[in-house]
């Protein structure tokens, strides 16, 4: 009998992390290959190859792909001309007219994907209530219509105002141009994303439109190279940036959904992670070799927006909140005025840290690590041997400035970057109003867990989990989720003066659509299930809260009390006298995934245990090296020591142990376990 | 006492720690503020200071901010002296003390470490309404009493107890007690988070290694400002320019300035602006001070985080009869006006001393267009806000076009859509004011267009300035254009005018805003064809004003014609 897998890719840009689970046991293992970018399904396959029995059969595949987000950063999407109403054709470049540097007279606004070189407008005007103000007039179309045979356009982008009240304008004209321009693919706002404030909603179809031709190449690539393990396409999924998945067919209708799909499994992990060992409240942090990811999972789901930016312009949709700073094992030590300072500036992998001779001159965090004995030089993974006494020289040489000696240095290298990953906790937790120390934090990526328990003294944090192949974390994450879809209109009302029938109305007519789409993609009517969201706010406030409304009837006074309530959790107080209004309601259609209980890693032989000085509070002192799979469950690691395996080091400090919990994670504490 | 030390990593965690925590206390007060001017349009400023009350750290939503929340823990220290216990709060407001208008109410707490004074936080919020002569924002007023309740350092709460008459006094002397209170309570709750995060750090690595940290910390900071300086060569500057007028008069209002660089010293002497005038642009030296900084930091160090220590290689002179020395009766309300013109003055003169970072003046306030009314659905309604223009051209660019002006900053426009749905008014147009920019080979950035339409009956009020003295250009760059905004009457009447008073307008009427562009740097004859051909495409320059300004033709097929223009130098 063949084994049948369950098989997901995180694609970075330097390696492919690749977790394939037995869907009969449920047991997980990950590989690591190095990516390759022209064709991102080469590595996908390698991978597979080296894992996966030719003969198992894999009856769900997903991935997270960060095409369209590198079409973004290196402007390679198409060629996309605007359609906007006259005396409106610089909306999208005059933007929100704010400062993104406040102390800057030198900053510039990010450049739009469309110029107004190639936007074109059109008289017509719908008023807010919907009524046509004027109609629209297609002959002004004409001068589009001959633009785009002219300068090649590959794409049209559609943005009226209001056509979220009225998409009559919006529809008049994609048809006018469909008929003239054949093949052309044409994004309207409305379909997009129907939801007021002109200048997000352009910016955001823009952005599908640019990007949709490059997602949908990528996509019929992948299933053309994938076809002899998954014919057809058969159970290719793509990660959504709202945490959800989807099928490739749904992929290439919605693409910009893809767009952060490379960096939410580390959340969907922490989900399913909070789920498993019982603890709802996580901070998810992912260090790598440059930057440092943190997410928030509260109450067992991920923080989540209705809005973001990417490249300064801004995209309407469902995403994971993800905070990014630059901090990494590659962060660069430098100096200036007699100060040290560390990072943002990163070796990255080329040339890297010092250690990794490859003509990095600058000490890293890594460097530190290394010379702190927190890394072993010949352990490190890949064919890398580490060159100890470089980093010591460069640290050395560092240290010579301000008088301290290079372990001194190297130890202030990493209290430095641990207080600014601390500071981007604090970010989005006490700034928002939450406590930290609520929390566990998990702590994966090549570098998270080497500096966790650190982190979490700092932020008096009690425990850590350094989940099951913490360099895989991402792409086991992207295992553990549901099929998802989000639709969203706006309803602008006092809530005092809205209809219970016409709110629910609005709902079913949202969820009517989310069932279509389930089911195109196959899901079962008993695996479907909706999330209601009203977004609020007091009136004479501009930004809202999203608060979830339970399905059937509307029960006004309870859901208007739910969002004062709400209101008290965010902000410490709250106005229950005040007028409140609605500015959109949202659902989130979701389709249950079958999938097998996580089972511990299947047990592997491990590496002797081995005993070196490693540096803790600048005292050298003598700490035991263990292989991860060494470590049954009922043992007590006590620190110091360091756990080792293929893809990270954990460090537990004098004054912390770890443990196996369930799942075979492993759980960090500062109070003596019991 | 032995004198403590702090090594550079203590030092470079604690830089960290007072940035971080002014962080904090900021997102303190906008998470706990009850007025969308605190919590939406960031009209705040908090900052961390020493016990001796020096600057360490802030965090502000207004970069005008930047430097003036210092100066109020100083005359609250020289108002009670020894008589400052832990828990105790004051606040103050007084426009000549702290440099503002009335409407900004600071609190400062003193902050302990187990019975030690080891630091102070501070507050500054917005409070839309503190019992001045009309509600919100004013736009007649000629002394200060017209402005509001006034407030010198004044102790509100002692060792933790709120005295009870002073709140009182505040509820009976605002239009909206309740928001204004529960502001006051956002800003005491700043103080908090400051005073628990600073006894955290200082329990670790303990109070005289703390002070040591900042003091190391003041002098990496003016190493660096007096290194910038060094490098800056020697010179006396002097510029000059006029305000409209001061609100409610019609005269010009002269503001000049005089920027001296002199080894590692900075010096800006104001003498030659004008001396107090009747209307509201009058402004409190401490804000003077906190302008200059702002402008100063446009230029030098920009890319550092402001802590301790910097500012000190500036020193500013401002003569005692001066609108930017304001003291009793003179009227505060409006008091960024001359300031916008004031950084323009100071960024000029530092453009001849640094040509590697010229910048050409901006098109300079706030230029403010609000509509309001009450009726039955809506109850009290209120559109307000600043409108964007053009900004200077660079040594190294264009200036960048309907950008907000210098001393906002993360103010937004409001969207059309909105704007339409919840109040009885359509945009009509909003678009770049093509030609506006000042010429030149970079181009100064265009101001806009926004034209609204009033669907009901309602009132309005218009503060637009800067047209006797538009953002000017550099080094032969030509200017901006000045602002205009024209009122259309639904009976025809149309009226053009900078400047209007809160007054009722019928439903119908058309209001059309134009603000300024930005300076142009540089020769317009050197700006190569094809950015002239960019921009007339574009709609930032006319193909009437390719030809003006530029010498450059552009044909039908918008493209150049090199033959009928004039050729590049």
């Amino acid at each position: 009998m063949t084994n049948t897998y369950r098989v997901s890719a995180d694609i970075g840009g330097t390696f492919t992390d690749i977790v394939f689970q037995d869907a009969e046991s449920g047991a997980c293992g990950a590989v690591k290959v190095l990516s390759t970018p022209k064709n991102p399904a080469l590595a996908v396959l390698e991978g597979i190859h080296a894992a996966i029995p030719a003969d198992a059969e894999i009856d769900f595949f997903v991935h997270g792909t960060t095409v369209g987000l590198n079409a973004l950063l290196t402007r390679n999407g198409a060629k996309v001309a605007l359609l906007t109403n006259e005396n409106f054709r610089d909306i999208y470049t005059i933007q929100g007219n704010d400062r993104g540097e406040i102390f800057s007279i030198r900053w510039n606004k990010p450049e739009p994907l469309a110029t107004l070189e190639h936007t074109y407008a059109a008289r017509g005007r719908i008023a807010g209530s919907g009524e046509v103000v004027e109609p629209l007039n297609t002959d002004d179309l004409d001068a589009l219509v001959e633009a785009t045979r002219k300068e090649g356009y590959e794409a049209i982008a559609i943005a009226f105002l209001f056509s979220f009240v009225n998409p009559e304008h919006e529809k008049a004209a994609a048809a006018y141009l469909a008929e003239r321009l054949p093949g052309i693919p044409i994004g309207l706002s409305h379909r997009v994303s129907p939801e007021w404030r002109e200048f997000e909603r352009t910016s955001t179809v823009v952005m599908d439109s640019y990007l949709a031709p490059v997602v949908q190449t990528y996509l019929q690539t992948l299933v053309e190279s994938l076809k002899d393990r998954l014919p057809a396409g058969q159970g290719l999924h793509v990660m959504e940036s709202n945490g959800g998945v989807m099928t490739v067919a749904s992929a290439s209708e919605t693409p910009l959904q893809t767009l952060l799909s490379g960096p939410v499994g580390g959340a969907t992990g922490g989900k399913a992670l909070a789920a498993g060992i019982g603890r709802p409240n996580l901070i998810c942090v992912d260090m790598g070799g440059t930057s440092f990811d943190a997410s928030l999972i509260i109450d067992g789901l991920p923080s989540q927006s209705n809005e973001t930016k990417l490249e300064g312009l801004p995209v309407q949709m469902s995403v994971v909140d993800i905070h990014v700073i630059g901090a990494g094992g590659g962060s660069i030590a430098w100096q200036e005025a007699g100060a040290m300072r560390v990072g943002p500036q990163s070796a990255g992998s080329d040339p890297g840290p010092v250690c990794y001779g490859r003509g990095g001159a600058e000490p890293t965090v890594s460097d530190a690590n290394l010379v702190l004995g927190r890394l072993d030089s010949a352990n490190f993974g890949g064919d890398i041997t580490l060159d100890v006494e470089a980093a010591r020289r460069a640290l050395a040489g560092m240290g010579e400035t301000f008088g301290l000696s290079a372990e001194a240095m190297a130890q202030g290298v990493i209290d430095v970057i641990n207080a600014k990953m601390a500071d981007a906790i604090r970010t989005i937790t006490v700034q928002r109003g939450i406590d930290p120390r609520d929390f566990s934090l998990v702590a994966f990526g090549g570098a998270g867990p080497a500096q966790a328990a650190a982190l979490a003294e700092e932020l008096m944090i009690g425990e850590v989990i350094v989940p099951v192949h913490p360099g895989a974390f991402s792409a086991w994450g992207m295992l553990q989720t549901d099929v998802r879809h989000d639709f969203k209109e706006t309803l602008y009302s006092f809530w005092d003066l809205m209809e219970p029938a016409t709110l629910d109305a609005a709902f079913t007519g949202l969820e009517d659509r989310g069932r279509a789409y389930l089911r195109e993609e196959g899901v079962a009517d008993e695996a479907i299930t909706f999330e209601r969201l009203i977004d609020f706010r007091y009136f004479g406030q501009e930004y809202v809260l999203s608060i979830p409304v339970p399905g059937g009837a509307v029960d006004m006074d309870a859901v208007r009390k739910s969002f004062d309530e709400a209101y008290l959790r965010q902000y410490g107080h709250n106005s229950p006298e005040n007028r409140v209004e609605m500015a959109n309601i949202r659902v989130a259609a979701v389709g249950r995934l079958p999938r097998p209980d996580n089972a511990p890693p299947a047990a592997e032989p491990a590496k002797p245990a081995r005993e070196r000085k490693v540096v803790f509070g600048g005292e050298a002192m003598s700490t035991a090296i263990l292989d991860r799979n060494a470590i049954s469950a009922g043992d007590e690691v006590a620190g110091p020591a360091i756990i080792e395996e293929s893809t990270a080091t954990t460090l537990i400090p004098p004054g912390w142990q770890a443990r196996l919990i369930d799942g075979g994670h492993l759980s960090l504490t500062r109070e003596p376990a019991s | 006492m032995t004198q403590a030390t702090a090594d550079p990593v203590t030092t470079e965690v604690v830089r960290n720690f007072v940035i971080s925590c002014a962080e904090d206390m900021n997102a303190s007060l906008w998470r706990s503020a009850h007025s969308a001017v605190i919590y939406e349009g960031k009209d705040s400023a908090v900052a961390l200071m020493d016990a001796d009350g020096n600057m360490l750290g802030q965090s502000t939503g207004v970069p005008l901010f930047i430097g003036a929340i210092d100066v109020c823990v100083k005359h609250v220290k020289d108002y009670y002296g020894d008589d400052i216990a832990e828990g105790d709060v004051f606040i103050m407001n007084d426009s000549y003390l702290q440099g503002t208008h009335l409407h900004d109410i600071t609190a400062v707490g003193p902050l302990f470490h187990e019975g030690e004074l080891v630091g102070f936080g501070a507050a500054r919020a917005h409070w839309n309404d503190i019992g001045a002569m009309d509600p919100g924002t004013i736009m007649g007023s000629t002394n200060i009493y017209q402005e509001g309740l006034r407030l010198g350092p004044t102790r509100i709460i002692r060792k933790g107890e709120p005295l009870r008459e002073w709140y009182d006094l505040l509820r009976l002397n605002t239009r909206l007690p309740d928001a204004s209170i529960g502001d006051l309570g956002a800003q005491i709750a700043a103080i908090r988070t400051g005073q628990q995060r600073l006894q955290q750090l200082i329990g670790k690595i303990g109070p005289a290694t703390y002070r040591a940290a900042c003091q190391n910390i003041f002098e990496q900071a003016r190493r660096m400002d007096r290194e910038a300086i060094a490098a800056i060569p020697d010179g006396t500057w002097s510029r000059e320019g006029y305000l409209d007028n001061d609100g409610v008069g019609d005269e010009p209002v002269k503001v000049a300035l005089t920027l001296t660089v002199k080894g590692e010293e900075l010096i800006v002497d104001l003498n030659g602006t004008s001396g107090p005038v009747p209307g509201s642009v009058n402004c409190g030296a401490s804000q003077t001070h906190s302008l200059l900084r702002l402008a100063y930091k446009t230029m030098i160090n920009s890319d550092r985080a402001i802590t301790g220590g910097s500012f000190e290689t500036m020193t500013v002179i401002i003569p005692d009869e001066c609108m930017f020395n304001a003291g009793e009766p003179a009227a505060c309300e409006w008091y960024f006006t001359g300031l916008g013109l004031l950084a323009d003055l100071f960024i000029s003169c530092l453009s001849e001393a640094m040509p590697e970072r010229s910048t050409a003046a901006h098109y300079g306030d706030s230029m403010v267009m609000g509509f309001f009314s009450v009726d039955p659905r809506r109850g009290q309604w209120i559109s307000i806000e600043p409108t964007a223009g053009g900004w200077g051209g660079r040594s190294d660019g264009d200036g960048e076009s309907a950008l907000i002006n210098l001393v906002n900053g993360g103010f937004r426009n409001i969207p059309g859509e909105v704007m339409e749905i919840k109040f009885p008014l359509r945009l009509e147009e909003f678009s770049f004011r093509t030609d506006s920019g000042g010429a030149g080979r970079h181009r100064g950035g265009c101001g806009v267009v926004r034209r609204y339409r009033t669907l009901e009956d309602c009132y309005a009020a218009i503060w637009f300035e800067r047209s006797r003295t538009p953002a000017w250009g550099l080094n032969g760059g030509e200017d901006g254009a000045g602002p205009h905004v024209e009122v259309r009457h639904p009976d025809g009447t149309v009226e053009e005018l900078l400047k209007m008073r809160a007054r009722p307008i019928a439903a119908g009427t058309v209001v059309e805003t134009q603000t300024g562009g930005g300076g142009g740097n540089g020769v317009a004859r050197e700006r190569p064809f094809e950015e002239v051909v960019t921009d007339v495409r574009r709609g930032y320059v006319s193909v009437e004003g390719a030809m003006k300004d530029y010498g450059v033709k552009v044909g039908a097929d918008l493209t150049a014609d090199v033959a009928g223009s004039e050729p590049r130098t």
